[in-house]
């Protein structure tokens, strides 16, 4: 089809018009978010409306603009529209260039009077722009299977034509509800935890153990990678760094074997909290699965997270592996996830690690070395990354 | 000193100068291998693998199947070779004017045992579907056909062929898109393996791509390191390799705009060209309109001689034949005397000023040596 015969896109807030009161909110932050998503197209210009927003492309290319918007949560569909004169021989010529513009066999009008001052009914409307079409082209109406539905809102000063609805990622516009921390380890889980946190409309930071050099410099750059897949979503995350390998020394230095993942996970979720603290994070967040591995067993989540006060949502909880391997490939991040670099839990990891830790015996090997020393330290020593959307680096070399 | 005319776009192009200054800065600043561990070489690895991934997503298929070569003539013979050493045995199809590194590989296959039937293009400078539909034998194992060819300008209906390469044998179907590239629309769904260089889109010599799809079995050329995915050892040539996504992304951005004013250099010249005396144009009317054959009464050689005198340069048939006295099979294979033919090809760079004087200077030497 032709593609440059869309003027404007339309973009349906859908679930947000429930949301009474904080309405105005919303559809702010989602507006911000689109903006934020489509700057690399300044020509657009942009028209909030009650029920949606209409994006004139001013001469963008519509098929770029598309690819964007699918990355942006809290609207429920969009389509490609033309805009034309409210009168029905404007509304016919402007259906027709559309039903033209497809290879479709059977069609359909949907007309909707925004203006109920318009004098025809939408079911006239319907028929007027139908019958125009029937005799211009071989094409036959088909109203409960048409191959292509044509949409036709009329509105005071113009009337919207358009056609394909396309369906965005749902969700909520990220930024609305707060901001969560998320551990990334560089696995399958963590990225997918991360996307459903952001499409509830939660801002992400990032929080990553790194354990040079017994973990390599590929390694963090995978994570950072899966971050800047991520970031599509929300135009820049920041990562804090841990550097761990000290602290994980000093636990296999003075604890039991099958012990030793148990306290690393105690250790994390300090560092997690205080981080979580000092930048005002209300939530942290990872991949965990309960059952899925031997720190993810009932008995293990309630001896780790109890280190922590800050809330902890664990997004993929009753997930299956499959699932969340589907979804992994369905955003994009399962490729790179797959990549065989050390992270900081493989490495050392014991043969036999307890699936039934107790909370004393932690203690116990907690107290024979001084680790909130080391947790400061590990803090002090954090690095902060910030990635960009789009912004690679190198992006000049290509 | 006379300002050169550049109308020899089909041999060769002049480097784009974006590409050359990544390709310099590079040069300047990493000579790590790209295969080392250490942060230089991972880097250097890391960019080359994103100038794959970028290449692959502009021709619509997959990182693994966009190898890195030395350019067409490398990547044709890896194809053709590759494939029939893994065989071992069986019958190829091509045809009698595919450029010289597929021709010749194919001669050399035959040598080692290989059946190979090379199709003649018919009066339209084309391969006929049909062709090919009745050389596929059982044991037919690859069929190479190019996408347009470097000396008519001819295009092959490659949409017609590899359906019936794949509709009625197993045989592997090639395809050397080298002068397609930046041209015209590139499809590679059902395309199994094809090449092309990056001097021909304004890149650099010595660089060029075989995409060789994923279920595609074949033999390393080169064996040697892990490069390539094992396929082609050796130190990956990194820079070079990294400025071929910028060299392909620019070439078909331009691609709209540079058919177009092509197409209307190409209108002004046969247009020019028909007022000449003696002169015959041997590209098919629906060829690509950057490649213009003629045969003028003058022969190639003093032509030749005569343009350079004031600056222009064209060439009289495949310039990779040009230092051999051996025909030019596309013109042979037309019934067109080659001693007399010339070969223009035009880019966005050439102006209409610029084919007036090629028209002077032809009718000047067909005037006097005619």
């Amino acid at each position: 089809m032709d593609e440059m015969i869309y003027e404007y896109i339309v973009v349906r807030y859908g679930e947000l018009t429930t949301k009474g009161k904080n309405r105005k909110d919303f559809i702010n932050c989602l507006v911000q978010n689109i903006r934020r998503t489509l700057k690399e197209f300044p020509a657009l210009k942009y028209d909030k409306v009650y029920d949606g927003l209409f994006i004139h492309l001013n001469g963008e290319n519509y098929e770029a603009v598309k690819e964007k918007l699918k990355y942006v949560f809290g609207y429920a569909y969009f389509s490609g529209a033309i805009r034309c004169g409210n009168t029905v021989e404007e509304m016919q010529e402007t259906a027709l260039r559309i039903a033209q513009a497809h290879d479709y066999k059977t069609f359909k009008i949907k007309a909707h009077r925004n203006d109920k001052s318009f004098p025809m009914r939408s079911d006239d409307i319907n028929r007027a722009i139908a019958g125009h079409i029937l005799r211009n082209t071989e094409m036959k109406v088909d109203v409960h299977n048409p191959e292509l539905m044509i949409y036709v809102v009329v509105k005071k000063d113009a009337t919207y034509i358009m056609d394909e609805k396309v369906q965005g990622p749902k969700g909520y516009p990220v930024g609305i509800n707060h901001k969560a921390l998320l551990m990334i380890s560089g696995g399958i889980d963590s990225p997918v935890a991360g996307y459903l946190t952001m499409k509830r409309g939660m801002r992400l930071e990032c929080l990553h153990f790194a354990s040079m050099p017994y973990t390599s410099k590929q390694a963090l750059d995978k994570v950072l990678s899966l971050v800047r897949q991520l970031s599509a979503y929300q135009g820049e995350i920041r990562v804090h760094v841990i550097p761990f390998t000290d602290l994980q020394l000093a636990i296999y230095r003075h604890a039991n074997e099958s012990y030793a993942i148990t306290l690393l996970r105690r250790m994390m979720y300090r560092i997690a909290d205080k981080i979580a603290k000092a930048e005002k994070i209300k939530m942290i967040v990872n991949g965990e699965s309960v059952g899925q591995v031997a720190s993810q067993t009932p008995e293990s989540m309630s001896v780790i997270s109890s280190v922590s006060d800050t809330m902890i949502l664990r997004p993929l909880c009753m997930a299956d592996k499959l699932e969340i391997i589907e979804q992994a490939m369905k955003i994009g991040t399962y490729e790179t996830s797959i990549l065989p670099y050390e992270d900081c839990c493989t490495i050392f990891a014991p043969k036999n690690p307890t699936t039934r830790p107790k909370e004393d015996r932690c203690r116990y090997y907690e107290s024979k070395f001084d680790y909130e020393a080391m947790i400061d330290e590990c803090i002090a020593k954090k690095e902060v990354i910030v990635i960009r959307n789009g912004e690679d680096t190198d992006t000049e070399l290509f | 000193m006379l300002p050169k005319i550049y109308l020899d776009h089909v041999s060769t192009t002049r480097p784009d100068p974006e590409v050359l200054e990544t390709y310099f800065h590079l040069l300047k600043t990493q000579y790590s291998n790209s295969d080392a561990l250490y942060d230089d070489g991972v880097t250097l690895y890391r960019l080359q693998e994103q100038s794959r991934a970028r290449i692959a997503e502009m021709l619509g298929v997959k990182a693994e199947e966009v190898l890195f070569t030395s350019g067409a003539s490398e990547a044709n013979n890896m194809a053709l070779k590759g494939v029939a050493w893994k065989k071992r045995s069986g019958h190829i199809i091509s045809s009698y004017y595919e450029h010289s590194s597929v021709y010749e590989a194919l001669k050399q296959l035959q040598s080692h045992g290989f059946e190979v039937t090379l199709l003649k293009p018919g009066a339209d400078g084309r391969i006929a579907p049909q062709q090919v539909a009745e050389a596929l034998r059982e044991d037919t194992i690859l069929v190479s056909i190019m996408q347009v060819n470097n000396e008519l300008g001819s295009i092959n209906d490659i949409a017609a062929i590899k359906k019936i390469v794949k509709k009625q044998s197993h045989a592997y179907f090639h395809c050397d898109i080298t002068q397609a590239l930046g041209k015209t629309d590139i499809d590679l769904e059902d395309v199994d393996l094809a090449s092309f260089s990056a001097h021909k889109i304004h890149g650099l010599k010595g660089s060029g791509v075989l995409i060789k799809k994923r279920h595609v079995e074949m033999e390393a050329l080169i064996s040697g390191g892990q490069q390539e995915f094992s396929l082609r050892g050796g130190t990956s040539n990194a820079p070079v390799n990294i400025v071929l996504a910028k060299t392909l992304r620019k070439a078909l951005e331009r691609q709209p705009a540079a058919v177009k004013h092509i197409n209307t250099l190409h209108a002004y010249l046969l247009e020019k060209l028909k007022s000449l005396d003696g002169v015959r144009i041997n590209s098919p009317e629906d060829g690509l309109t950057n490649l213009v054959n003629i045969s003028t009464p003058v022969k190639s050689e003093v032509m030749l001689n005569c343009l350079n005198l004031k600056g222009i340069m064209v060439s009289s048939k495949s310039t990779c034949g040009s230092r051999k006295s051996e025909v030019s099979r596309s013109l042979e294979a037309l019934g067109i005397d080659d001693e007399y033919a010339l070969r223009i090809s035009l880019d966005t760079e050439n102006t209409e000023a610029e084919l007036d004087q090629l028209i002077g200077a032809l009718k000047e030497s067909i005037e006097k040596y005619g």
